[in-house]
């Protein structure tokens, strides 16, 4: 009896998780089969039997809306805001992160805090408050490129942890000095001292941006700016296969974007993904 | 009647052998350590004591019952594990009085009991205290009378003193022997510090490889082992090239030196001489027994003894002797001296 | 002795002045970054109170906060927290299992890395795109909605279910809600260590004792700053819901209507900035209990 017991016990802490993996694999599973399905598989669902399971599957949904004008145009702009957010999000960060780590390491907890401000100010009040300004900023908010500013603060909480904590494991101090005492001023210090070294966590912010400004609907949709996101949600109405199409194709874009940043700061024992 | 048998114990993980036909009587009140380097099996039998990992061969029996199969919430076996095994979110006295709450003992004797166990190990004032709020030493104090509060029949002890600096381990390491002796409680203690081992237990069991070399009183270990393994594991040992005569001497380059030890080797055969730096004598020189001449590479006071380190001309050897302080005032680094083995304690490794 | 201490004395006169100067020239170093997020997110939260707190004559007034619990908006906070409690409390269960199945699962080696990468990666999927995966999934022409059909016999939208009702919401905010809490929970269960289990064992308790005595209590901080942070996900959640339905039925969608439209009535407008303001005060109060929680919860891992 006590063999068996002990044994029982054993196999309920066995069988709980495996069925949480389970169901968990199914539900996580499944929508992305349906989208895959419905994307790239011309029949509709009424229609289908099990005979022409496999019949009518290729790969134009995905292949047309490029030749879309609009939509062509919503990528680029999308991709350009995102490569401006990041380029935006360094040139910030990376001299403050450097000037906290270097000379005000008390000022860290206020700085920590301030970036997960806009945790707490999600982007639908955010964009309430551009509202609120715009009669007054719109030679500002007319350019599509004024989103850049805004994307970068929602992708701060991202960002600034991934510098910091790369900063962190360098030894800051001693890095600059022998930079400054080889000659170097502080622009070169920078490029050619630090920057080098912090290559995983700027790899890795930079993806986090990418995700966010890829994927960032609310602002760009109040403030009626033409995003993939904003193109992709009226493409659906229209075409609802070549729509999904597309959003699948951004799903697996994103996908890829956070996978390969999880892989490479795995070794690193894992930049932060969350915000808090 | 034993306390804790260990019959024909064997263990293995996988292609592993943690423990081999391992045969162990722990008397009545008895305090055995188990000594070892790591990866030995010495955990390993205390954990299938405790009943966290079961035997795949043998018997484990307390107090004559079998408990082979017994799982662990069902021994009434204590124990007090490496560090940090203190519940966070519960203060001392609700640590100690949680295997009593287990037994359904009811509050106002729970909490007598648990303030008598606190009072054993001499932290009444901490009583309302959580674990991050002492120190390690006073954590595994409070470990203890939590294990000893269930008033189990045996206690174990799995390496309770490593993961604390020398001085608390010092401290703890008789603590811990006084309430042992005080209650009169069978304990298994495992350690791969001999210094602990040899110093508060009443048998030491040396252990390697999954077995156990040899059990018994630590003078008896450590003066007379019974194989080189636990000659060298236990305190130090000189290790000189040998030639056995015969069953009453062995000559280390070209010197007789008597020894019962001979006789565990094959007349003629070359071996190795273990002997203790106690067993050995420097005398600064010019002439005396040829062979065993060397120079004094340093002396280390220690208070009552000195080290002097010797090293031969001829063997190329370093010889470590350990000899009262007041024979050692004319050896100075430099100085020519030789060396006299004394081998009625010495080991012999064929 | 007396000219030791005279010399002594100089320097630290001067060394007491010298600091405060440093500490006045580094501040300029952050200025930017303050400026920044001033200008970007500051302001643009002030504005939002400035709206909700004074009419368009200037006039201070609570009242537009107060109406903002009335009609269409007072449906919308009861939808918004009934549906984020619940899908925080479903994340919550989940994902603390997932991540306790991570943590103490040791076969298959590679299972515990997997889910921890997948949750890093799911828990920042959501919007759009989650919103059409599950439109092809659980939609009217959904497969899976076929699927149940066909085998159950159960025509769902029949029955009443849509998309946008709760049950629907809190199942595609599951989507990012698990994992999330995964990520936040695992370091947590993995806190847990394996000594305290043994030790509980080995005083007699079972499996049940022990999570019911230690591990459940020494997991509650970050079990209810789980549930804090994925209310605070849910309920600010904005693109999935728009994708999801055309209905304005919950508080980022009532806040996305009022911004949408050009309203005759400023009166009504003012209201969709209290709703925003009450939003943010929401977060805030959410957020610092979460960190409390934190905190705590961090001092009982050694």
């Amino acid at each position: 009896m006590s063999a068996s017991a002990a044994g029982r016990r054993r196999l309920s802490n066995v069988i709980v998780p495996i069925a949480t993996v389970l169901v968990c694999a199914v539900y996580f599973v499944l929508p992305l089969i349906a989208m895959t399905r419905f994307s790239f598989q011309s029949i509709p669902v009424i229609n289908l039997r099990w005979s022409n399971l496999t019949s009518r599957w290729s790969f134009d949904p995905v292949v047309e809306p490029f030749r879309d004008e609009q939509l062509r145009s919503a990528m680029y702009l999308s991709i350009k805001l995102a490569v401006a957010t990041v380029f935006a999000t360094m040139a910030l960060l990376i001299p403050t992160t450097v000037w906290v780590n270097l000379r005000l390491p008390r000022m860290r907890s206020i700085i920590e805090f301030l970036t997960v401000l806009p945790y707490v100010i999600p982007p639908i009040a955010l964009v309430a408050g551009i509202r609120v300004v715009q009669p007054h900023a719109r030679w500002f908010l007319n350019s599509h490129y004024s989103l850049v500013p805004f994307y970068v603060v929602l992708a701060l909480p991202f960002t600034y942890r991934a510098l910091d904590a790369g900063m962190r494991a360098l030894d800051l101090k001693t890095l600059v000095d022998a930079s400054r005492s080889l000659g170097a001023g502080w622009g070169t210090t920078l490029r050619r001292a630090i920057i080098p070294n912090l290559r995983t966590s700027i790899v890795s912010a930079s993806f986090l941006t990418a995700t966010v400004v890829l994927g960032e609907y609310t602002i760009a949709s109040v403030l009626l700016k033409p995003t993939l996101t904003q193109e992709l949600v009226v493409f659906q109405q229209s075409n609802g296969q070549q729509g999904t199409a597309m959003s699948l194709l951004l799903l697996v874009a994103t996908t890829l974007l956070l996978g390969v940043l999880t892989i490479v700061t795995r070794k690193r024992g894992g930049a932060s993904v969350t915000p808090v | 009647m034993s306390a804790l048998v260990f019959a024909g114990v064997s263990k293995s993980f996988g292609p592993t052998i943690a423990l081999e036909l391992l045969d162990l009587e722990v008397t009545d009140g008895e305090l055995i350590t188990l000594l070892g380097p790591s990866g030995c099996g010495k955990t390993t039998a205390l954990r299938i004591a405790a009943g966290f990992e079961f035997a795949d061969a043998g018997t484990v029996a307390i107090g004559g019952s079998d408990l082979t199969r017994v799982p662990a919430h069902r021994r009434n076996i204590g124990m007090v594990f490496q560090s940090y095994s203190l519940f966070p979110n519960l203060t001392a006295v609700e640590n100690v009085e949680f295997g009593l709450r287990t037994r359904k003992i009811d509050k106002v004797e729970r909490r007598r009991r648990a303030g008598e166990m606190l009072e054993l190990v001499q932290l009444s004032q901490f009583a309302d205290r959580y674990a991050h709020q002492m120190s390690g030493g006073q954590q595994q104090r409070v470990a203890l009378a939590r294990a000893l509060a269930i008033q189990p029949k045996v206690l174990l002890l799995d390496e309770p003193l490593s993961a604390l600096d020398a001085k608390v381990r010092l401290q703890l390491r008789d603590e811990i022997r006084r309430i042992q002796t005080e209650l009169g409680i069978t304990t298994l203690m495992v350690t791969h510090d001999q210094e602990e081992a040899l110093g508060i237990a009443d048998r030491v069991g040396v252990m390697s490889n999954g077995r156990l070399e040899q059990v018994g009183a630590p003078s008896d270990v450590y003066s007379h082992p019974s194989s080189a393994f636990v000659a060298r594991f236990v305190g130090s040992m000189n290790e000189f090239p040998a030639e056995v005569v015969d069953g009453t001497h062995v000559t280390v380059h070209g010197v007789a030196v008597p020894t019962a030890a001979a006789a565990t080797g094959a007349a003629g055969s070359t071996a190795t001489l273990l002997v203790r730096p106690e067993d050995v004598g420097v005398e600064g020189t010019g002439d005396g027994p040829t062979g065993l001449v060397g120079s004094v590479v340093a002396t280390t006071f220690q208070g009552a003894t000195t080290v002097v380190s010797v090293r031969l001309d001829v063997l190329d050897l370093l010889v470590s002797a350990n000899l009262a302080s007041s024979k050692t005032d004319h050896l100075h680094p430099g100085q020519r001296a030789a060396i006299t083995i004394d081998g009625t304690r010495a080991v012999l490794e064929p | 002795m007396s000219l030791t201490s005279a010399t002594t004395s100089a320097p630290d006169a001067s060394t007491r002045r010298a600091p405060k100067q440093r500490r006045s020239w580094a501040w300029l170093g952050v200025v930017p970054f303050f400026a920044f997020l001033v200008i970007f997110l500051i302001a643009p939260a002030l504005s939002v109170f400035q709206k909700a707190l004074f009419d368009s004559d200037g006039n201070f007034g609570v009242d537009a906060l107060k109406n903002a619990f009335t009609g269409q908006n007072r449906a919308a906070f009861v939808f918004s927290v009934k549906l984020s409690a619940l899908s925080a409390f479903v994340g919550v269960v989940v994902g603390g299992l997932l991540a306790y199945t991570a943590s103490t699962l040791r076969r298959p080696r590679w299972l515990r890395t997997f889910i921890s990468s997948f949750s890093g990666v799911a828990a920042n999927l959501g919007g759009v795109p989650l919103a059409f995966a599950f439109l092809a999934l659980l939609g009217r022409q959904g497969l899976l909605t076929r699927i149940i059909n066909d085998g159950l016999g159960v025509d769902i939208y029949r029955s009443g279910f849509a998309l946008d009702s709760t049950a629907g919401f809190v199942f595609v905010y599951s989507y990012f809600n698990i994992p999330l809490m995964v990520l936040i929970t695992l370091p947590a269960v993995d806190g847990l260590k394996d000594s305290w289990r043994e030790a509980c064992a080995n005083l007699g308790g079972t499996s049940w004792t022990f999570w019911r005595r230690v591990g459940l209590p020494v997991l509650t901080p970050a079990l209810l700053g789980g549930f804090l942070l994925l209310f605070a996900n849910s309920f600010s959640a904005f693109a999935t819901a728009a994708a999801l339905t055309t209905k304005s039925t919950l508080v980022p969608l009532r806040i996305g209507f009022y911004l949408g439209g050009d309203f005759s009535s400023t009166g009504e407008q003012q209201l969709g900035y209290s709703l925003a303001a009450w939003m943010m005060i929401i977060m805030v109060v959410n957020m610092g209990i979460y960190y409390v929680l934190r905190r705590r919860s961090e001092r009982w891992q050694q």
